[in-house]
């Protein structure tokens, strides 16, 4: 194909992206072989992946203007979703966040990810052509577009979803030239308070440290200061409020930071899986060999815990290369965003690779046990037609802006 | 910042990420390889959970009337069973393959390597089999399991109740993540009831298993295990003898029996009939026994004590004497032109006796239906719910067993939605005035409230568990019932309790039950059943001056209630008073009396 094609056709991530796919319907099938009950979800996911696929060209040469004007819709409809799966939703392992509809599985909590993301993008793409200058309003505005899914996905008590819908908000006010001295007191708290939860001391350090990087950001004396109050009552509330919990609920806490003090919940799976990749070595013990996969002696593993076949099968070179082909998309996700002249499509763009950044580390950290064990999937791996859907569309939607990046709208 | 600078910094933060997630990587499957290699090799890890063995139920003289015996459960655990193996598994637990492969089939879903409960209550010969077996049967094992024992001379069938296996619905609709599929859950009786105590905690045990999945030992050394809580016990009131005196004496006839101690509301007994055989739920279910019990027009899964509703028939005189006496519309002296009929409109409501001019004492000694006929009118339908509300009707006593019927007590509003408003006369209160019509009450009901005229006005709500312990744990749990002062002139219990003196004592319509040696007192009843015989009831309490029983006998369909009730209530206070020896019932004594 000629050059010009190119230009317009990003290959990178539309390579990388396949061969995600293509890697995680092996990976599905082999944790499902000997499964009698799962044994054929490679073929719904190869199925889906074709379609999925295909929309993602489909989705490339929409234009731009007209994603755009159905944003709202598309968010709208997402809220609805949300609405009628708390009403009318199926319980799967404790979180009500399923439709069925004829044997199929929809979670309308992953599409709400992507029109989320759109709807910010959007939201900041209009006020900008009001004023250039982010104004506090939006700003509130703004959350308010997260914080109303963000409810709903608690409410259906699906934890993981609701820390992965705030996972692009900062990233993204961060692009749309929010005062990083905002975004600062905005974050930092929330680390204030995880330090406080683990060891009081290192809260200590911690605020001596934001004290001291108040230098850097040369604010008069009264914001400083409030920044430092901030992320002194978010430290102290957390352990303050901990400690008002019964001490079921208090277990429950720990053993999100701390599998192994509950090793017959959470910390089983977690044990499992670093003994499977752990004994995967540099080489793995080839396709279909994994004995502790196959034994299926890790639940879900066609799902949250893919990354443990890759792991105890390919070894080290595959673990690392799926990482490797994460970072390229996570990059193309940034570069296309960098390279946009659509205010709209570029913010969109940073969403998305927070998303798959966010949903990467947090996945693979939780198999290889050095992060919470939320239930999230890996993008484009795990074996679900509504995350492989909706993390193709974000593709699409990233092609979408490299297709179109020198076009204004 | 530029857009430049903002690229960087993101990337740095990804590039920073990526490296942690390799380095760590690295850690695992390089460094400690060896270590992870050798666990996967022969340190898979099983967890197997415990289930404790349910608590006991213990009877007021502390022996033991329900506990566990040792059973073998045959299981498959679908990971690393063949399917090849089904009809050998099939003809070991001497089951239909079709079950087996539907056992399996349910298990769809959950986790693979959770052994399924195939067979419970196994023997001893296929449990070897198992063993000698072993390397060809993969994946089919046993547990050793605890199933309910019953060591008594009585059934106490609706007393206990009986455990089985979890149903879809219940696991689904189980707000806590605790039960799984094929465990046993409270269903009925105490059992039900006190679930949460009975059940204990279960534990689990993680166990290092080899490649092709055989135990080799506790994982890390059983630091990681959670012990079992063993089932909490049930001290209860039951007297076992009474129990077993009331059983015999209740027969294959249909009623039900409840005698309570009046001063603490203690259970004595408890009998509904027909009853069932509680082994047949203990171990492997009987099938074929327990979906006739489901389809017998008899229905002996129905606890006639609590679940069932009756007119009281005579045995509501007391209630209408109280209510009468209290809402002011006669005294205790006041007298009452008693003829042998009563004619209201254009309808006559029969007596079966005319009495001239009778207080209320005597209407109750002679059961006199035209009294409180008249009673039922005088009170107005207001005073007649109110006042019978105090005594329990109409709500539930909160007796501690599941499922307990209200009864039925009518109310203006009720007869206002039965029949639309002012489309009903007072006449309906007549026959309520004699404990028929739209009255509805339950043994429970009429025990509670019997108690509570002996002791003049102490209602206690009538409960079979006095403690909640576990000895394992050594903790105590709260037991509470209601206890309340039904705030009315004692002068109008004293009334109640000399007509009911009477009854039994002066010329009153049990004198054939007069004991020689207790001071027996209570009331008839034959309540009119529009769709067979009458029921035959009695209520009573006894020794006269200082109750230590008080009783309720239903029989239905079993006559007046002099002919049936009231002989065998005697004896059953009788046999308790005297400490539980003497056998005074005699069926075919003659009751030349009638109510």
């Amino acid at each position: 194909m000629d050059k010009k094609f190119f230009e317009k056709f990003d290959i990178t991530l539309f390579l990388s992206v396949t061969a995600l796919i293509v890697i995680g319907i092996l990976a599905i099938f082999s944790a499902t072989q000997s499964s009698a009950s799962a044994s054929d979800y490679y073929l719904k996911q190869t199925t889906f992946a074709a379609i999925g696929l295909v929309m993602v060209i489909i989705v490339m040469y929409i234009p731009p203007r007209y994603i755009s004007s159905i944003t709202i819709y598309m968010y709208i409809l997402s809220i609805i979703l949300l609405i009628l799966v708390l009403v009318f939703g199926k319980t799967i392992n404790g979180n009500k966040s399923w439709f069925y509809i004829s044997g199929f599985g929809i979670q309308p909590s992953e599409f709400a990810k992507v029109a989320t993301v759109l709807a910010i993008a959007n939201f900041f793409y209009r006020s900008n052509e009001e004023t250039p200058k982010i104004r506090f309003k939006d700003i509130i505005l703004s959350s308010l577009l997260v914080i109303i899914p963000v409810i709903l996905v608690k409410l259906e008590n699906d934890t993981g979803t609701t820390i992965v819908m705030l996972s692009f908000i900062i990233p993204m006010f961060f692009w749309a030239n929010v005062s990083p001295f905002f975004l600062y007191g905005l974050v930092t708290p929330v680390f204030a308070a995880v330090l406080a939860f683990i060891d009081i001391r290192l809260f200590y350090l911690y605020i001596a440290v934001i004290l001291i990087s108040m230098f850097f950001f040369k604010r008069n004396f009264i914001l400083s200061g409030l920044l430092i109050a901030v992320n002194i009552i978010a430290g102290y509330s957390v352990t303050f409020l901990y400690s008002k919990l019964q001490p079921y609920q208090q277990n429950r806490i720990k053993a999100v930071f701390d599998p192994s003090s509950d090793p017959l919940g959470s910390g089983y799976n977690v044990i499992q899986s670093k003994v499977a990749i752990g004994s995967g070595g540099i080489f793995g013990k080839g396709y279909l060999q994994g004995s502790q996969t196959q034994l299926k002696f890790i639940p879900e593993q066609w799902t949250d815990f893919i990354y443990c076949m890759i792991g105890e099968e390919f070894g080290l070179i595959g673990a690392v290369l799926i990482i490797i082909l994460y970072l390229i998309i996570i990059y193309r996700f940034l570069n296309n965003a960098y390279l946009s002249k659509n205010s709209f499509l570029s913010l969109a763009c940073i969403g998305f690779a927070s998303l798959f950044f966010f949903h990467m580390f947090i996945n693979i950290g939780m198999t290889i046990g050095i992060t919470p064990v939320i239930g999230i999937p890996l993008p484009l791996m795990s074996n679900g037609v509504s995350s492989l859907l909706s993390f193709l569309l974000m593709v699409g939607i990233g092609m979408n802006t490299y297709r179109n990046k020198d076009i204004f709208i | 910042m530029s857009r430049e600078f903002k690229i960087y910094f993101a990337l740095s933060i990804v590039v920073f990420i990526t490296v942690i997630l390799i380095a760590r990587l690295i850690q695992l499957q390089v460094v400690e390889q060896k270590d992870y290699g050798k666990e996967s090799e022969r340190n898979s890890i099983k967890k197997i959970t415990e289930t404790p063995a349910r608590g006991l139920i213990i009877d007021r003289n502390g022996k033991i009337i329900v506990d566990n015996r040792p059973s073998y459960t045959l299981t498959v655990t679908p990971f690393q069973f063949n399917k090849n193996l089904i009809p050998e598994v099939a003809i070991l637990a001497g089951l239909d393959t079709s079950y087996v492969r539907e056992s399996l089939a349910k298990a769809k879903g959950t986790n693979r390597f959770n052994p399924v409960k195939i067979k419970r209550d196994i023997d001893f010969k296929t449990v070897s089999y198992i063993e000698e077996n072993r390397e060809r049967l993969n994946g089919v094992n046993y547990q050793v399991e605890s199933l309910r024992n019953y060591p008594n001379k009585f059934s106490g069938a609706h007393i206990f109740g009986y455990n089985a296996e979890i149903s879809e619905k219940q696991l689904n609709d189980s707000s806590e993540d605790y039960y799984r599929q094929g465990d046993l859950i409270g269903t009925a009786g105490l059992e039900k009831y006190y679930e949460k105590y009975l059940r204990g905690e279960k534990g689990s045990k993680l166990i290092s298993v080899d490649v092709n999945g055989r135990e080799v030992g506790p994982y890390n050394d059983g630091n990681n295990d959670i012990k079992s809580i063993n089932g909490t016990d049930l001290f209860t009131s039951i007297d076992s003898d009474l129990q077993e005196y009331a059983e015999k004496l209740m027969g294959k006839k249909r009623g039900a029996i409840i005698a309570i101690d009046p001063a603490t509301g203690e259970i004595l007994c408890l009998v509904s009939k027909p009853d069932y055989d509680l082994n047949y739920f203990s171990g492997t279910p009987d099938f074929k026994e327990i979906s006739k019990l489901f389809s017998d027009p008899e229905k002996p899964l129905f606890n006639r004590v609590t679940q069932t509703r009756y007119p009281p028939g005579s045995t509501w005189k007391m209630m209408m004497a109280l209510a009468a006496l209290a809402s002011g519309k006669i005294t205790t002296t006041s007298t009452v032109s008693c003829p042998g009929s009563f004619t209201y409109g254009n309808r006559t409501f029969e007596d079966h006796g005319s009495y001239g001019s009778i207080n209320v004492v005597r209407a109750i000694e002679v059961s006199s239906n035209v009294f409180f006929y008249k009673m039922g009118l005088l009170l107005g339908i207001d005073n007649y719910h109110n006042y019978s509300e105090l005594f329990g009707f109409g709500m539930r006593t909160g007796i501690d067993l599941p499922s307990e019927t209200r009864g039925l007590l009518p109310s203006q509003e009720y007869f206002d939605k039965v029949y639309g408003k002012n489309k009903w006369t007072q006449g309906l209160l007549v026959s309520l005035g004699i404990g028929q019509g739209e009255l509805g009450v339950s043994p429970v009901q009429m025990v509670a409230y019997t108690s509570a005229i002996c002791m003049n006005g102490l209602y206690i709500t009538p409960h079979l568990v006095r403690k909640i312990y576990n000895s394992s744990t050594n903790q105590e749990y709260p037991v509470n019932f209601t206890k309340k002062q039904i705030d009315l002139p004692v002068k109008y219990f004293e009334s109640v309790k000399r007509g009911m003196y009477l009854v039994v004592n002066g010329s009153g319509t049990a004198r054939n039950i007069k004991n020689s040696d207790y001071i027996l007192s209570g009331k008839t009843g034959t309540a009119q059943n529009p769709g067979g015989n009458n029921h035959s009831w009695f209520v009573g309490f006894a020794p006269f001056d200082n109750p230590r029983i008080a009783i309720c006998v239903l029989g239905e369909n079993a006559g007046w209630g002099a002919q049936f009730a009231a002989p065998l209530a005697a004896a059953l206070m009788v046999r308790y008073l005297s400490g539980n020896t003497i056998d005074s019932y005699n069926e075919n004594a003659s009751t030349e009396v009638y109510d």
